[in-house]
């Protein structure tokens, strides 16, 4: 039997769903002959889990690449603000992409990690405390933590960008050393701000965490080709199975808590959304200028551009075929 | 105030050597002190600055995390000078005066391999930050100054496991009773009084009305 | 032979490699290495079981270096060195010694009165330090030789100042509190405000033990009298800067001031401007330095080591084999926690409080949650008679007291080390042998806890609406 060791971290959530349901297929489809040991946060920590890959401990690993943007400069393209509202499966087809891109796929090898299915979050809103926001003017002086694409965008507003530990957020928020936390649902409700929040935004749609799972080049070079096969077979169904719990069980649940709650709803207009989209260009020229020297930011800047023009142009055409149906 | 142990110090090399030594772990541990008291500082000037001017210190947490492996390593050498690395020394310290020696040789051997082999573990740590790069969370400070100060810091002592070994053996060697250079186990009146007495001629005004 | 040994049951290694970690610990090496070797030893055993040797060198030797560094960046350690800084800079400020002085002028007539102002000065210390083995350094230096002069047995004046320090970490700020909310992702300030009256609760009957003690032994050592209340009034206004200090972290963290680090960075702050003014000089600093510098590496360098040791048992993936055994137990969940509470006094004979706490709260705290009753569950409906967040807290309580008790168990008994260390003329064992009534006494009010959730949450209910 083969087994490889799968280093995640904190706890079993909706964010590790499509790893367990990876391990299980895995399992069933080689009778066991193959196992995926999961553990969590025993093997490393999740700022080193690309480490681990790189010398060899574990064979598989899941991290974010907001964690630490010098080790995989090329994935944080998906991270970027593109303003469109795109849903969990685009998302996910669109990372499923880049990763299959050369500069990525060299990015990563230097890891000696190969990207094997992303971890596909919807966009981050911020939940605040303090005042409602009524304009995006209201925005100055707010103490905001989140990843670099939105904190980028909000700071050219006035916010000033402030780092906290995501296990820390509560307790920041409580003690005002930040006011304001971008988040994707399920860790608004995994780090307690939801609790605390009096209002949040809806549709601030100006980036998403990208947090791949990885695996090592030559473990999965040197696996049986039916263990090989069972693995890579295995992985859209993982991720179905990851995307369906996230839409109907961890999104429903944040909506639910907004109302119970009582948080007001901050729901940004066209012309603020169109405000957001022009400060994010700058954020986006800057990522190209930034990582030029590294590879051909440019390059693979237009292929994401394309990717999601190409999926925001697809779910416009199925909604335009909803509506002409009636 | 110097520590743990009273060190012996005479005009043997290995006596010579510890107390050349001993300036540069001084040096280095006073550095990881004053580090702990910069980060003081910076969360005061965090603090106020949130508060008075809406302008808390730029990566607050990066700097932070940063500046945690200096004060960690810093004065790992200077800790094992003194003999300050916790330890239980019920057993050695019934053992005659040459096994003592002679056990207290083969223990900071096995250190000493442990610290090479970290020094060259946690070097290839540093190394993929640098080769491969690696930034911190919110303002992407490179973490491999902080990285190399590990290895730097063990391999430094792995010099002073070698001095140790060193003077154990000369103790073993020639069955000396109080050997230079290396902490002792004590238990001593002498040198409880002797500690007592540099405590208080030590300290400062305000604590000298305190005395019964 | 090589065959036999890779084919060992990963869990059957682990508990090997245990062995040996204690074996070397008992033979005098210095823990942190010893733990480090275990650590290194048992990942070279399991890769080479995986890989071979060849490759396996080189892979347990990474992975054995990454942990260091990984281990100590972490910016929640950052409190550590803070209390450890701001007890030394108090030390070098007089304010030790004036606290010291204070509870002996006003308490000094009991029986065994130096001792219960030893027990008093420690509490009042623990008001402006989070950890407790700081205290216990400070306070051998300053209430063990006026102990031993007025002719205290050494091994209970050792005994006293070891027990005394651990008040630190349940009377606010404590390190350790902030280290278990952080893990099991609490609310801090409600974990700091509870465990104030348990620390208060625990002071007492330190206190009480030392007086009863000194009334059955007259050898015990000599109340001290005759301080008239001008001369008791006069030890008062010295101590004003604890009081300062505490009215600080208090409005940092309850009054939205700032986070635990930047409150306890406040205090150690204000804490050496006052002892600038009170004419500390540029060596008094150095040596404040100095020593907080030496401290903080010996603390964090077995917390590295230990969790090199900590990851070997990662990959034999024994916590879990622990979770899915107690997760196993049908019975009543009152002994069930008397089982975990049973295994940290075990593991606590071998670990340290943190080690411990981050190796076995990930998996033990979910567990104790769910045998309440879940997370939402109201204290009616639960099984410990605690809603679902009072568990957290209230469980966090009586976990830190649980791993400050293990700071005075052997063989590894972290305060009695230093105690120690500080005091050349103390025996680590002279020392483990004078803590023993405190030891007993530590147990009663454990016990005194799980009875009683109410002495935990009443003030965390009052001042911050917890359920
Ligand atoms: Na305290
Ligand atoms: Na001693």
């Amino acid at each position: 039997a083969t087994e490889w060791s799968v280093s995640l971290w904190s706890k079993r959530r909706a964010f590790t769903e499509h790893v367990e349901k990876l391990a299980e297929l895995v399992s069933e489809k080689t009778n066991g002959e193959f196992k995926l040991n999961i553990s969590y946060g025993g093997l490393s920590k999740n700022k080193e889990n690309l480490d681990g890959i790189a010398i060899g401990a574990f064979e598989m690993a899941q991290f974010c690449s907001f964690y630490h943007k010098d080790k995989n400069p090329s994935i944080t393209v998906t991270e970027l603000p593109f303003s469109k509202n795109l849903s969990l499966q685009d998302i996910s087809d669109i990372s499923l992409k880049i990763y299959q891109h050369p500069i990525v796929k060299k990015d990563l090898a230097r890891w000696d990690a190969t990207l094997l299915m992303p971890s596909p979050l919807p966009q981050y809103n911020i939940i605040g405390v303090g005042d409602t926001p009524e304009s995006l003017a209201e925005f100055k002086g707010r103490r905001l933590r989140g990843p670099g694409g939105i904190t980028n965008v909000m700071s050219k507003l006035g916010a000033v960008k402030t780092g906290v530990a995501a296990n820390e957020v509560r307790q920041a928020l409580d003690a005002g050393v930040i006011d304001t936390v971008a988040f994707a649902p399920h860790a608004h409700m995994a780090f307690g701000s939801i609790q605390v929040g009096k209002w949040a935004t809806t549709n601030l749609n100006l980036g998403t965490g990208e947090c791949p799972v990885v695996v090592n080049t030559l473990a999965l070079e040197s696996l049986k080709p039916e263990f090989h096969k069972a693995l890579m077979d295995s992985v859209p169904e993982a991720l179905e199975y990851y995307i369906n719990n996230y839409e109907n069980n961890v999104v429903g649940k944040y909506e639910a808590l907004l109302e119970e709650k009582g948080i007001t709803k901050v729901n940004f207009s066209k012309e603020q959304t169109l405000e957001l989209q022009a400060l994010s260009e700058d954020v986006r020229q800057q990522w190209i200028k930034d990582n030029s020297k590294r590879f051909k930011a440019k390059e693979l800047f237009e292929y994401m551009q394309s990717l999601v023009s190409e999926k925001h142009m697809e779910s416009r055409v199925a909604e335009y075929k909803q509506i002409s149906a009636f | 105030m110097s520590g743990a142990s009273v060190i012996v110090e005479d005009q043997s090399l290995v006596s010579r050597l510890d107390r050349i030594f001993l300036k540069l772990e001084a040096f280095l541990n006073l550095i990881g002190g004053l580090a702990i008291f910069l980060i003081v500082l910076l969360a005061v000037a965090n603090i106020l600055g949130r508060k008075l001017f809406d302008t808390p210190v730029n990566g607050y947490i990066d700097w932070m995390e940063q500046f945690m492996a200096f004060f960690a390593f810093l004065g790992i050498s200077y800790c094992q000078r003194f003999g300050g690395h916790i330890r239980m020394d019920i057993v050695v310290g019934k053992l005659s005066r040459r096994w003592l020696w002679l056990t207290e040789a083969f223990s900071c051997l096995l250190m000493f391999g442990i610290s090479l082999i970290l020094v060259f573990g946690a070097y290839s740590h540093f190394e993929r930050a640098y080769v491969n790069g690696d930034s911190s969370f919110d303002i992407g400070l490179p973490t491999w100054p902080s990285k190399l100060v590990v290895p730097v810091m063990l391999a430094i002592l792995c010099l002073r496991l070698l001095l140790n070994i060193w003077g154990y053996l000369r103790a073993f060697y020639f069955n000396l009773e109080k050997p230079a250079a290396v902490p002792m186990i004590q238990s001593t009146s002498e040198q409880a009084i002797h500690e007592t007495d540099g405590l208080t001629d030590n300290n400062n005004d305000s604590d000298k009305n305190t005395k019964v | 032979m090589i065959e036999a040994f890779l084919s060992v049951e990963p869990i059957e290694m682990g508990i090997w490699i245990t062995a040996f970690m204690l074996l070397m610990v008992v033979a005098g090496m210095r823990v942190a290495f010893a733990a480090a070797i275990a650590g290194f030893l048992g990942l070279l055993w399991y890769f080479t079981a995986k890989f071979g040797f060849e490759r396996a060198f080189g892979v347990a030797v990474k992975m054995a270096g990454t942990i260091p560094h990984s281990k100590v960046s972490s910016s929640a350690l950052s409190l550590i060195p803070v209390f450890i800084l701001i007890g030394f800079l108090a030390y070098y400020a007089g304010l030790t010694k004036a606290l010291f002085e204070a509870a002996k002028r006003w308490l000094g007539w009991l029986p065994g009165g130096m001792a219960v102002a030893t027990v008093f000065s420690t509490a009042g210390f623990a008001a402006v330090s989070g950890a407790s083995v700081a205290t216990s350094a400070v306070f051998a230096r300053i209430a063990i030789p006026e102990m031993l002069k007025l002719g205290y047995d050494k091994r209970f004046a050792g005994g006293v100042t070891a027990a005394g320090g651990t008040l630190a970490s349940l009377i606010p700020p404590s390190a350790i509190l902030v280290i278990y909310a952080i893990i099991v992702e609490q609310d801090v300030g409600a974990l700091l405000m509870a465990g104030f009256i348990p620390g208060v609760v625990s002071a007492l009957i330190y206190g009480a033990l030392v007086v009863g003690l000194a009334m059955m032994n007259p050898k015990f050592g000599p109340p001290i009298k005759g301080y008239s209340l001008s001369e008791k009034m006069k030890s008062l206004p010295p101590t004003l800067p604890i009081f300062f200090v505490v009215a600080i972290i208090i409005f940092s963290v309850y009054g939205g001031w700032g986070t635990p680090t930047e409150a306890g960075s406040l205090g150690a702050f204000v804490v050496f401007i006052m002892a600038v003014i009170n004419g500390m000089k540029w060596h008094n600093f150095r040596d404040a330095v100095m020593e907080a510098g030496k401290l903080t590496v010996m603390i964090f360098t077995i917390i590295w080591g230990v969790l090199l040791y900590v990851r070997f048992l990662g990959f034999v993936d024994l916590p879990r084999e622990f979770s899915d055994w107690i997760g196993g137990l049908e019975q009543n969940p009152f002994i069930t926690l008397l089982f975990i509470l049973l295994a940290y006094a075990v593991l606590g004979m071998f670990m340290d409080a943190i080690g411990m706490l981050l190796l076995t709260l990930p998996v033990v705290f979910p567990a104790i949650i769910a045998l309440n009753g879940g997370p939402d569950v109201t204290a009616a409906e639960s099984a410990f008679g605690v809603s679902g967040t009072g568990c957290a807290i209230w469980f966090g309580i009586i976990v830190v007291k649980m791993a400050e008790f293990c700071l005075i168990t052997p063989p590894i008994g972290l305060n009695c080390f230093v105690v120690a260390g500080v005091r050349p003329d103390l025996s680590v064992q002279d020392v483990f042998r004078g803590v023993t009534p405190f030891f007993i006494a530590d147990v009663i009010t454990i016990a005194v806890l799980i009875a009683f959730p109410a002495i935990v949450l009443w003030l965390p209910k009052l001042t911050m609406g917890i359920q």
